[in-house]
């Protein structure tokens, strides 16, 4: 037979592999179906997400401050705050940005030129500084619209709150910690289980005394205390070679990576109970963890996404631990603050151990 | 008369609507030795996962040590050793470290102790740092046989448990199986080889999914007029 033959022969035996191969299906068509819509609607990065509160002397000032941000795009939350109102709303992360204005000295005193402090959560920085270009943009055109006298424009002062240089680093890599725990214990969890499948041991494992919890429990401490160190070098880089400042809460943060990674592990072991092959196990935990990474505020801020796209984002454990990163390692928030994203992390791992043990059949068919 | 082991009443199962194995019947006593003999595909393997209460069946009923045989009360398991035609024991693990896991899994306090005797009666001491993939066949299934009774079941569910053994690791094997048959352990093995059926006390005799037996090995072939077991078994195959 010739060269051709035989590579027709090969081409032939692989299509009708491909084409028998449930998974394969998945693999053409879900995956490229759930990028289609998150790339399609969810990620849509817009001025409209970037929040503004605006403190101002007078209500003019703050009308011409609300308009600065809505010319930038900005959607204004609070204005004619008292000073320091806005700093405030950005330090309690409910803006993302404040407008802190003050008029010059009055009363006989020569007139000094009004100043403008941006106050601006740096903790996004991809978020934020863009819209920051944008806003002081806005405002010094309304400025040179506003007055041709140069000695009358007002100062403009920046200020980033917890990233003070604006560092893209500072806000990936406590973020990174998340996604590499999550992807590792994700793809442990769905292939402990399909391996066994594949090598015959899982039908003797179930022809012994042991529950499935305990089977459950038994692989998923060795993978978590896994898990939990690699959260741990990956912060632990972050603070050595980026210079990522070391809060004591912190701590708290170190808290939450066992149910971060444990919560992977039992989802990942729920996939895999359902899935006949390694590569099936895979599949599922890509599924998985492809719209956790886009709607989770790690490759595009949350903040940007729509309000559906938010909705699910709040679903994924991840979005909740880079919250609990970012307030632990850039805020340094209470520990309260930082362990309260450990709540609906218990709740998705009680559902993903709920299927997980449903899924967990005791017998072979 | 002792209790049985094991008794089942017309097992049947079916695959896809496709009838498997059906009417399996048997009662197994302690020391007895079961054989499942016949073809490959002949519903051998599904008629030990069904003992092992690893399937459901379809129809009939059974019960082991007085539980149904589909109990997946993770206690049922504990009285019996099961052992797949295939390897399980975890390969990049040593065959100290698979041995350690199967005392856990059946709670066993001492293990050392536990692991010194089996260790002693079976031979096994120069491949326990060995890991299980560098192992031949022949070692790899004696490293498997004694994780299959490391614990001390009443019974085994064998499935091909010599097939395609050297000689000498076979002729083990046997030993093995009917040292323990002597200390009442009831057994089930099922076997495509002649040689192994002609071990056992009974046997079932599978044919395309349909069971004959228990009958002993000398009625099988008185049943058939034939001279041998072997030829007994051509005579129902060509019958069929």
């Amino acid at each position: 037979m010739s060269s051709a033959g035989r590579i027709g022969g090969v081409a032939r035996l692989e299509l009708q592999r491909l084409l028998r191969a449930r998974v394969t299906f998945t693999l053409l068509l879900l995956v490229p179906a759930l990028q289609v819509v998150l790339f399609g609607y969810a990620i849509r990065p817009d001025a409209a997400s970037i929040t503004v509160a605006i403190a101002a002397p007078d209500v003019v000032f703050a009308q011409q401050l609300a308009a600065v941000a809505q010319a930038a795009g900005s959607t204004v939350v609070a204005a004619g705050l008292a000073p320091g109102g806005a700093e405030a709303k950005v330090r309690e992360r409910s803006a993302l940005v404040g407008l802190e204005a003050a008029v010059g000295a009055g009363d006989g005193a020569p007139a000094a030129p009004p100043s403008l402090r941006i106050v601006v959560d740096g903790t996004n920085a991809a978020l934020t500084e863009p819209a920051l270009a944008r806003i002081e943009a806005a405002f010094w055109r309304t400025q040179v619209e506003r007055t041709r006298s140069v000695s009358a424009r007002p100062r403009l002062e920046i200020q980033r709150l917890h990233n003070p240089d604006g560092l893209a680093s500072w806000t990936f890599l406590p973020a990174l910690a998340g996604v590499t725990v999550m992807i590792a214990m994700i793809m442990l969890g769905s292939l402990s289980l399909a391996r066994e499948r594949e090598s015959g041991s899982w039908e003797t494992l179930l022809s012994l005394p042991i529950r499935a919890s305990e089977v459950l429990l038994g692989k998923l401490l060795p993978a978590a205390m896994l898990g939990v160190l690699q959260g741990v070098l990956v912060l632990a880089a972050g603070f050595l070679l980026f210079g990522l400042p070391l809060h004591p809460s912190v701590l708290a943060l170190l808290l939450l990576l066992p149910l971060f990674a444990a919560t992977h592990f039992v989802l990942g072991y729920a996939i895999a109970a359902r899935a006949a092959t390694q590569l099936a196990g895979l599949q599922g935990a890509i599924a998985f963890y492809l719209p956790a990474m886009l709607l989770s505020g790690f490759l595009y801020p949350f903040e940007s996404l729509p309000g559906w796209a938010r909705g699910l984002g709040n679903v994924f454990p991840l979005t909740h631990f880079i919250r609990a990163a970012h307030s632990a390692v850039l805020c340094d928030a209470t520990p309260g603050v930082v362990l309260a994203e450990g709540v609906p992390m218990l709740a998705f791992a009680g559902a993903a151990v709920a299927v997980a043990m449903l899924a967990h059949a005791r017998r072979i068919d | 008369m002792p209790d049985p082991v094991v008794t089942a009443l017309g097992l049947a199962k079916h695959y896809g609507g496709r009838p498997v194995v059906q009417g399996v019947s048997l009662e197994l006593l302690p020391g007895q030795i079961l054989g499942l003999v016949g073809a490959n595909g002949g519903g051998k393997t599904t008629t030990l996962r069904m003992l092992a209460g690893l399937l459901r069946p379809d129809h009939g009923s059974g019960v082991r040590f007085g539980r149904p045989l589909h109990s997946t009360r993770a206690a049922d398991r504990a009285a019996f050793g099961y052992m797949t035609q295939r390897l399980s024991l975890q390969p990049e693990l040593s065959v100290l470290a698979n041995l350690r896991f199967r005392c856990a899994a059946h709670g066993i306090v001492d293990a050392t102790t536990r692991l010194a005797d089996v260790t002693a009666r079976y031979g096994i001491g120069s491949l326990l740092q060995r890991r299980v993939e560098t192992l031949s066949g022949g070692q790899a299934r004696r490293a498997q046989f004694v994780a299959t009774v490391v614990h001390g079941p009443q019974l085994l569910l064998l499935d091909e448990p010599t097939a395609g053994l050297d000689v000498v690791t076979r002729l083990d094997i046997w030993r093995w199986l009917h040292a323990l048959a002597g200390e009442g352990v009831a057994i089930v093995i099922s076997t495509h080889d002649l040689a192994d059926a002609e071990q056992c006390d009974r046997l079932l005799h599978y044919q395309d999914g349909r069971v004959e037996g228990p009958l002993t090995p000398a009625a099988l072939i008185a049943a058939s007029g034939a001279s041998d077991l072997e030829a007994a078994i051509l005579h129902r195959a060509t019958q069929s």
